[in-house]
């Protein structure tokens, strides 16, 4: 199994929307995916179920070691595709405690999913690389980081840079994917610019070919709690993140890894 | 306009990103002997060594420089005794047929010392292999994360440091790793606030010196 955080250092830069319609690529392919919501915020679960308030979810087995994975798994209509909610605690109530807290817990979580026959974990978390969102990227297999194409968004990507080398301290096997441009505007130029001078900046091996564009369709499939792909003219957006696959797919296969989703 | 370029330093940008894309390897773990011979008898009850059984001493770190005068006086006189052993209920511990030497008693004083100068509490000592060897907290999860953080302050090719952590208000945990002669003791201790450089260096001293081996009499 591999696992995939899917962080940044801002919110609101296109991590659920990125984790939701990724995981469903995946989930077409025919890889047996777990979308984990490990968002305090519930923003997975808002998405894609209605109910997810009510469920039982990651955080809660964070904080009760007696809670088997099962209790938390919810499958979709696709049977490739299934989901952990966050869950009814918070990160507050299950300790709030910095870093490394709850890393026992994240890394118990992911060898039950492997166990559970997935080939594929993704996990959305909060915004930051610190808290139980450090403990997941310092358990995670590899990472991959949304970034909005615009001027204030690239001017955290020092910080985020930073925060990626101390975590691999903790995980030295920690594979960096890469940084994906969210809600690129092609036809407002300061977000195409700060999207060309994103990629001057940063290694091209560290950039997503593939943009995900800014779009109102991605609006509709949240508030329908669907991904992108099932919405009737959601097909040209489902093709952005099926090469947004292919990418990762690539960028798996040197390691091996590839061999572990299919 | 520039939207980038005034508020970064491209060149360090590029250098992290490299750093972050460069395959790592996973460091090469050394097992580092503990410094325990033959004559450690290990903290299980009851064991004691043979009389007249020599107590060979581990070779010893290079001499530090003098002490400030508040360790000096934890350290107490040589006493010819055995190995040293972990807590144990006191009751075991005052038997004279068991193998408790003065460790405990020099941990303690250790401990008393730490809140008497810096206002630690809920101090806690691990081993190497992460197990307790002192601790008064009962905290498991602050042991966890002692352990984690001693782990990622560990730089490949340099000694490791301290490392501390805002746990609530009013509390820091400080995590000192302490080079001792039965290998590195991760010390825990929860402060009001981060201790200076100058007192985490007072501690380790102090720490190893508390968990050196007697010397041969």
């Amino acid at each position: 199994m591999i696992s995939i955080a899917v962080s940044s250092q801002k919110g609101g830069v296109g991590k659920t929307t990125v984790s939701i319609n990724l995981a469903h690529s995946f989930a077409r392919a025919g890889v047996r995916t777990l979308l984990v919501d490990a968002d305090p915020q519930g923003s997975v679960g808002l998405s894609l179920t209605r109910q997810s308030r009510l469920l039982t979810g990651f955080y809660d087995y964070l904080a009760d070691p007696g809670i088997p994975l099962e209790r938390l798994i919810v499958p979709t209509r696709l049977e490739t595709f299934s989901l952990v909610a966050s869950g009814q605690a918070s990160d507050y109530e299950a300790g709030g405690a910095g870093m490394g807290a709850h890393l026992a817990r994240v890394r118990a979580f992911l060898r039950s999913v492997a166990a559970r026959g997935f080939d594929l974990c993704l996990i959305d978390t909060a915004a930051g690389l610190f808290g139980v969102t450090g403990d997941v990227i310092a358990s995670s297999d590899a990472i991959m980081i949304p970034q909005q194409a615009e001027p204030l968004g690239i001017r955290s990507v020092p910080k985020l840079l930073e925060g990626l080398n101390r975590l691999r301290v903790m995980n030295p096997r920690l594979t960096v994917l890469g940084v994906c441009l969210t809600m690129v505007q092609n036809d407002l130029a300061e977000s195409s610019e700060a999207a060309a001078a994103l990629r001057q900046l940063l290694p091209s091996e560290m950039v997503f070919q593939t943009q995900i564009p800014r779009d109102g369709l991605f609006v509709r499939a949240s508030a329908r709690g669907l991904p992108i792909g099932v919405l009737e003219d959601g097909a040209g957006a489902q093709v952005v993140f099926d090469s947004l696959r292919g990418e990762i797919e690539a960028k798996l296969e040197p390691n091996g890894a590839q061999n572990a989703l299919y | 306009m520039d939207p980038i370029y005034p508020w970064l330093d491209p060149i360090e940008v590029r250098r992290l990103a490299e750093r972050l894309m460069k395959p790592n390897r996973e460091p090469t773990t050394t097992v580092v002997d503990a410094g325990f011979d033959e004559g450690f008898v290990g903290y299980a009850s009851g064991q004691s060594l043979p009389e007249n059984t020599p107590v060979t001493t581990p070779v010893m770190a290079p001499p530090h420089p003098p002490l400030p005068p508040a360790v000096t006086r934890l350290i107490p006189e040589p006493v010819p005794t055995q190995a040293p052993h972990s807590t144990l209920p006191r009751e075991v511990a005052e038997n004279p047929t068991s193998a408790r030497g003065p460790f405990l008693d020099r941990i303690n004083r250790f401990r008393d010392w730490m809140r008497h100068n810096f206002s630690a509490s809920g101090i806690f000592i691990l081993d190497r292999e992460g197990a307790v060897i002192f601790d008064e907290t009962s905290h498991g999860r602050l042991h966890f994360l002692a352990r984690s953080l001693a782990l990622a302050s560990r730089r490949p090719g340099t000694s490791t440091g301290n490392v501390h952590v805002k746990i609530s208000a009013g509390a820091t945990l400080e995590v000192i790793p302490v080079e001792t002669a039965y290998g590195c003791l991760v010390l825990g201790a929860v402060v009001p606030e981060s201790l200076t450089p100058a007192s985490v260096i007072a501690v380790m001293e102090a720490l190893a010196l508390v968990a050196s081996p007697p010397s041969e009499s």
